[in-house]
């Protein structure tokens, strides 16, 4: 069991960042570590796709190296997937500005308490 | 022709640098730049629909790396309808916001930049581009509901964005899984990698249960609707159209294709329980989502509610899998999307209008805005399923599907579902034609609150736009027939 | 038996839609409006009955308007059947725009213009209830009819109305919802819905469970329209609406496409046999024949008239659905009779206590005592279409009866046989007590009426709490006690009373047309005389001939 743990570390470590991920995006109600729970969860899986490519004993995909290869696609495809997380951090922290400025807490609890800010 | 498909895609995008650069030379320049940039955009999407439903379907390889490794754009008879529906509805709804809307440049640029994520998710082939695409058409959605100016648009952006990029990411990891276990992305090549596989592997399992939970978020079904009508309600009322008429659907659509197209109906024949989770959770979100539209007070809200229940019709639909229940789920998604878009402009128009946003603020409003009163009316005659609108049809097709598969609980849910939209929309019928209004007195405080009951705020085009739809919502019942033959090969290759 | 390919259906139909526009453009002109009504119902009537010679001599119109869904026609047909609902309909149409006229203006109605508008609408959809030619179209255009129907069920807007408009679309909407399962149980049984005069044949040959399920969800989805019991319970509160709309929709258009999509699912979906094949037709005609028998009890004891009424076309809905389940040739011809006979016949009754309404604003029975003296016409026409109702002979209702009647007893059903007698004698004991306090009472001078103000329960009840009283009071005779119940009665008659002249009696007015207006009067007399004319010559009135047909081409039995 413990060695079939080790064995597979990296999807053990994937794992446990989505969990820890969404709890704190459901369970948290500061807003701002809201979204951090939110970036954990990316990260959770952003791991898992990179690792998924791993080939023991293979080498870099250079074509100067020996075969087997890793697989190169899943590193592209994170990258994008990285970036778009990034662009959705942005906006969510831009939003958070806003509702701070708006409602002068970062509170969920209280600031659906308050309604509509008027 | 090929060429165009992949144009559609760029057109949006260029159109929203150009709003975004002309913004910088000219303020509210913006509206023009989107009128032409989707007009063009329309006209292509008309020629590519119609060379796909009079002949066969279109593959695209992007940049000529051929699939399975290249990112292929795929459009056949069931894309075709989304490649059309999203100009034309965002046209309709451009046609509102001239007057309504928020005017600024960066408003349209992001308008733009959802229709590019909306018409992308429509036309790729490719599992890991869906995401993207479904991210693009997330991010500007929420920075759009963001764009009404009270503090509760921003709040319910936030929850948008919570929720809809955790289901973005369970489809993400769905994918990944499907991924480790094929090593492919092409929709169509995962389709017989998988089969190769077994359908038995844990792994596809897993791919399934997290592609579709992840997608049901960005639909919207119960109970993973949460976001929905916050956002709708916050939102300014031409972004509600929109948004409540093409994201959802896009993304019913986009299930559909990755239920069909990657697992194919083998999958759900072969894991019953597949079947079932749809199956289960179309009936529930059906029910449930209509108990939830009655209760509510707000005109928004209450029209999100509905959606809820609606999209369980599509899904329901989806879960029994015959070519009779696709055809409805075609015409209802195109159908569904019409309405609910004109029934958002129809009650932006009343809120405009008058100020009245609650179910107890319509009262009278036959005398005050009778057009208005009007289209709203038909539009929920037409929701109810009153023949012969387009609703009617849509639920004809799927009700025949599901007896032609059997599924005699879920077509009883199905048909009561009739009865449950009666339930909330009968209420309104009542109060905007047979109560009169209970004093001025509500109007005078909306006006006093928020500068709003402003009947200058009406213009032509917002009445132009709602009203089509409502002429639209019974029109198109007429070219149902026609689609229905076209969508033949369609329902061939995806159903064999 | 040819088809011809003729717009006329489809202008049958869309005539009156067409001038809702006009009759809405023109709302702050009643006259204007009002011709756009009586025009549009005059080239109704005369398009319908252009369509009369041919289907007679055994053609069909057909207006044929392309592909609805796969193997489904969106196509219009006027068959016998069709026409003798449309021709029924529309000459009715006639003679109620005249009478609405009346009416709304005697009344000073608001909203008129949405009123006469929705009638129009409401005209259109039964029309194309009559000429459908298939399953779905007439689904189609049942549910458009519930759709122009509200609005003049809510016409007042008062929470009563509000609340009658609320159950009036939950429980049509819900009877739509059964006719659309029944209707896709049929074409995923078939393959096709259109009707085919002795049924469409590929349900013989079906799984009889299916079949069943569509019979059953077909007749209950109608039979919401149909009143029948225990889905009546809108039509008595529907009674809110305008007297115009409870004469001509709740007790013609409205309630006889119900009653009409059953003879439809009958004769054309499933065909007579196969009904019999089946076992549907017993269950049916049960259901029927206590609906006939419940309802006119009801009726009994309810003292508004609209009610009373209301609760009578409950019943005599329950006739023609009677003799459309029966089966047998000689009662499918009485029922069908009975549609023509029982409209002209409610017709005149509802216009009767609409006119007293205007007039007088009575509403009660235990109030008319003696109206005869004031409204001599109105009162002689009702107490002629009352007749026609109890099945008395030279009124049309005794005709239809009477091979309602024969069909019973042919078909060897003796025990709804004597339901329909029974009803028959109800229908006297609820109706002659409004003529006899009409003509032979007046307000200081009336009997008592133990069914309606005596307590529920009868004689042995009354006795009790009479006893009760009795002793309460200390020890007086129970029979004085009954006594002073009477007056008592009395004292609530009055007390009720109100309206011109009615405190010290109603004053007589002449019988030249005094006691209203001839927009009113003259629609009365002429359904009276229609109902006389229909009972005396039904050979010669046209109706007789088409269900003759529709019943030959059906069975092949001429009868």
């Amino acid at each position: 069991m413990i060695a079939a743990l080790a064995d597979r570390a990296y999807f053990v470590a994937a794992f446990l960042l989505l969990g820890v991920g969404a709890y704190m995006l459901i369970g948290d109600r500061n807003l701002v570590k809201k979204v951090i729970g939110m970036n954990v969860f990316q990260s959770g899986i952003f791991l898992f796709l990179v690792a998924s490519a791993f080939v023991t004993g293979a080498s870099a995909p250079l074509l100067t190296e020996p075969a087997p290869y890793v697989s190169p696609l899943p590193h592209v495809l994170i990258l994008t997937a990285i970036v778009v997380g990034v662009s959705l951090t942005a906006v969510a922290l831009g939003l958070i500005v806003r509702i701070y400025e708006e409602y002068g807490t970062l509170r969920a609890d209280l600031v659906e308490e308050v309604g509509d800010g008027e | 022709m090929s060429d165009l498909v992949a144009l559609l895609v760029v057109v949006p995008l260029l159109g929203s640098l150009v709003a975004l650069t002309a913004g910088i030379v000219r303020d509210e320049s913006g509206w023009a730049v989107a009128l032409v940039t989707l007009a063009v955009q329309a006209a292509m999407a008309a020629t590519v629909a119609w060379s796909v439903l009079s002949g066969e379907a279109i593959s695209y390889a992007v940049g000529g790396f051929e699939p399975p490794f290249g990112i292929e754009l795929y459009v056949d008879g069931l894309s075709a309808a989304m490649v059309v529906l999203v100009p034309a509805v965002a046209l309709g709804v451009l046609a509102y916001a001239r007057r309504a809307g928020p005017r600024s440049n960066r408003f349209y640029a992001t308008y733009l930049l959802l229709v590019t994520g909306l018409t992308g998710m429509s036309v790729t082939g490719d599992a890991f581009n869906l995401y993207v695409f479904l991210e693009i058409t997330g991010l500007t959605a929420y920075a759009l509901v963001a764009s009404g100016d009270r503090g509760r648009s921003a709040v319910a952006a936030l929850k948008y964005l919570l929720v809809g990029t955790f289901g973005a990411s369970l489809y993400l990891l769905g994918i990944g899984y499907a991924y480790v276990a094929t090593g492919t992305l092409n929709m169509t090549d995962l389709a017989s990698e998988l089969a190769a596989v077994g359908y038995a592997s844990p792994l596809v399992g897993a791919a399934f249960a997290f592609v579709v939970v992840g997608l049901f978020v960005k639909v919207a079904m119960f109970p993973l609707h949460t976001w929905q009508p916050g956002a709708y309600e916050g939102a300014p009322d031409a972004v509600s159209a929109l948004i409540a008429s093409l994201v959802s659907t896009v993304s019913a659509y986009a299930l559909v294709r990755v239920v069909l197209t990657v697992f194919t109906p083998e999958y759900l024949a072969a894991v019953p329980l597949a079947r079932t989770l749809l199956a289960a959770t179309a009936a529930v979100s059906i029910v449930v989502g209509s108990l939830l539209a009655v209760s509510q007070t707000d005109i928004k809200r209450m029209l999100a509610y509905s959606s809820v229940s609606q999209f369980g019709l599509i899904v329901a639909a989806l879960s029994v899998t015959n070519g009779t229940a696709l055809v409805g789920l075609a015409v209802h998604l195109v159908g569904h999307a019409v309405m609910k878009g004109g029934l958002f402009l129809a009650a932006g128009l009343v809120s405009t209008g008058t100020g009245a946003r609650s179910v107890t603020e319509y009262d009278g409003l036959a005398g005050r805005m009778p057009v208005a009163a009007g289209t709203f009316g038909v539009l929920v005659l037409a929701m109810v399923g009153v023949p012969p609108a387009v609703g009617f049809l849509g639920k004809w097709y799927i009700v025949l599907g599901t007896l032609e598969a059997g599924a005699w609980a879920l077509a009883t849910v199905i048909l009561l579902s009739t009865l449950l939209t009666l339930a909330y929309f009968a209420r309104l019928l009542e109060r905007m034609y047979f109560r009169d209004a209970a004093e001025a007195a509500p109007d005078a405080t909306a006006v006093a609150d928020g500068g709003e009951g402003d009947a200058d705020g009406v213009s032509t085009g917002m009445y132009a736009a709602a009203v089509a739809a409502a002429l639209l919502a019974v029109a198109l019942a007429a070219a149902v027939p026609a689609y229905q033959a076209a969508l033949g090969p369609t329902v061939e290759v995806l159903l064999p | 038996m040819t088809e011809i390919t003729s717009l006329r259906p489809l202008a049958a139909v869309l005539v009156s839609a067409a001038v809702i526009v006009p009759i809405l453009l023109s709302g702050n002109r009643p006259n204007l409006r009002e011709s756009w009504t009586g025009l549009a119902a005059l080239a109704k009537f005369a398009v319908v009955a252009s369509m009369v010679p041919a289907v007679l001599a055994g053609d069909t119109y057909v207006t044929d308007l392309g592909e609805f869904l796969p193997g489904v026609r969106f196509a219009l047909e006027a068959d016998a059947l069709g026409v003798l609902f449309g021709l029924l309909a529309s000459l009715l149409w006639i003679i109620t725009s005249s009478y609405s006229i009346g009416y709304m203006r005697g009344l000073d109605e608001h909203n008129q213009t949405r009123y006469f508008a929705a009638f129009a609408g409401s005209l259109s959809a039964a029309m194309g209830v009559a000429f459908a030619s298939n399953l779905l179209v007439l689904f189609v255009f049942y549910e458009l009819l519930t759709v122009a129907t509200y609005p003049l069920v809510a016409h007042d807007e008062t929470d009563e109305a509000r609340a009658a408009g609320r159950k009036y679309l939950a429980y049509t909407f819900g009877g739509g919802v059964a006719v659309l399962a029944g209707t896709a149980l049929v074409y995923w049984l078939t393959g096709t819905v259109a009707f085919t005069p002795g049924g469409i044949e590929a349900l013989t040959g079906a799984d009889p469970l299916f079949a069943r399920l569509a019979f059953a969800l077909l007749a209950a989805g109608f039979g919401v329209k149909a009143a029948l019991m225990p889905l009546h319970s809108w039509l008595p509160d529907a009674m809110v609406a305008p007297t115009p709309v409870s004469a001509l929709l709740h007790a013609v258009a409205v309630v006889k496409s119900g009653v009409f999509g059953i003879a439809r699912v009958v004769l054309d979906v499933f065909g007579p046999d196969a009904v019999a094949d089946l076992g549907m037709g017993l269950p049916l005609a049960a259901v029927a024949a206590f609906t006939l028998i419940v309802a006119s009890v009801i009726a009994l004891r309810q003292d508004n008239l609209k009610r009373r009424l209301a609760f009578s076309t409950v019943s005599q809905l329950s006739y023609i659905v009677l003799g459309l389940a029966v089966l047998a040739p000689t009662s499918l011809v009485g029922g069908l009779l009975h549609i023509p006979a029982h409209a002209f016949m409610k017709i005149t009754l509802f216009f009767a206590a609409g006119a007293i309404h205007v007039e007088t604003h009575t509403d009660d029975i235990s109030d008319m005592a003696g109206i005869g003296r004031r409204m001599p016409l109105t009162m002689t026409a009702f107490a002629v279409a009352a007749a026609g109702m109890a099945g008395i002979p030279l009124v049309a209702g005794f005709v239809s009866k009477y091979f309602l009647l024969i069909g019973s007893v042919s078909a060897g059903q003796t025990l709804f046989a004597v339901a329909l007698l029974v009803s028959g004698v109800m229908n006297i004991g609820y109706f002659w007590p409004v003529v006899y306090t009409a003509f032979f009472e007046t307000p200081e001078d009336s009997d008592e009426k133990p069914l309606i103000e005596g307590p529920l329960g009868g004689r042995f009840a009354w006795g009790r709490a009479a006893v009760a009283e009795a002793d309460a009071a200390g020890g007086d005779a129970p029979s004085d006690a009954v006594a002073d119940g009477g007056h008592a009665a009395d004292g609530h008659t009055d007390a009720h009373g109100h309206g011109d002249g009615h405190a010290g009696g109603w004053e007589r007015r002449s019988w030249t047309g005094g006691e209203s207006t001839w927009f009113m009067l003259g629609p009365i007399l002429a359904v009276a005389l229609g109902s006389i004319v229909l009972g005396i010559v039904p050979d010669g009135a046209v109706f007789l001939r088409v269900v003759r047909l529709v019943v030959a081409g059906v069975t092949g039995v001429t009868v």
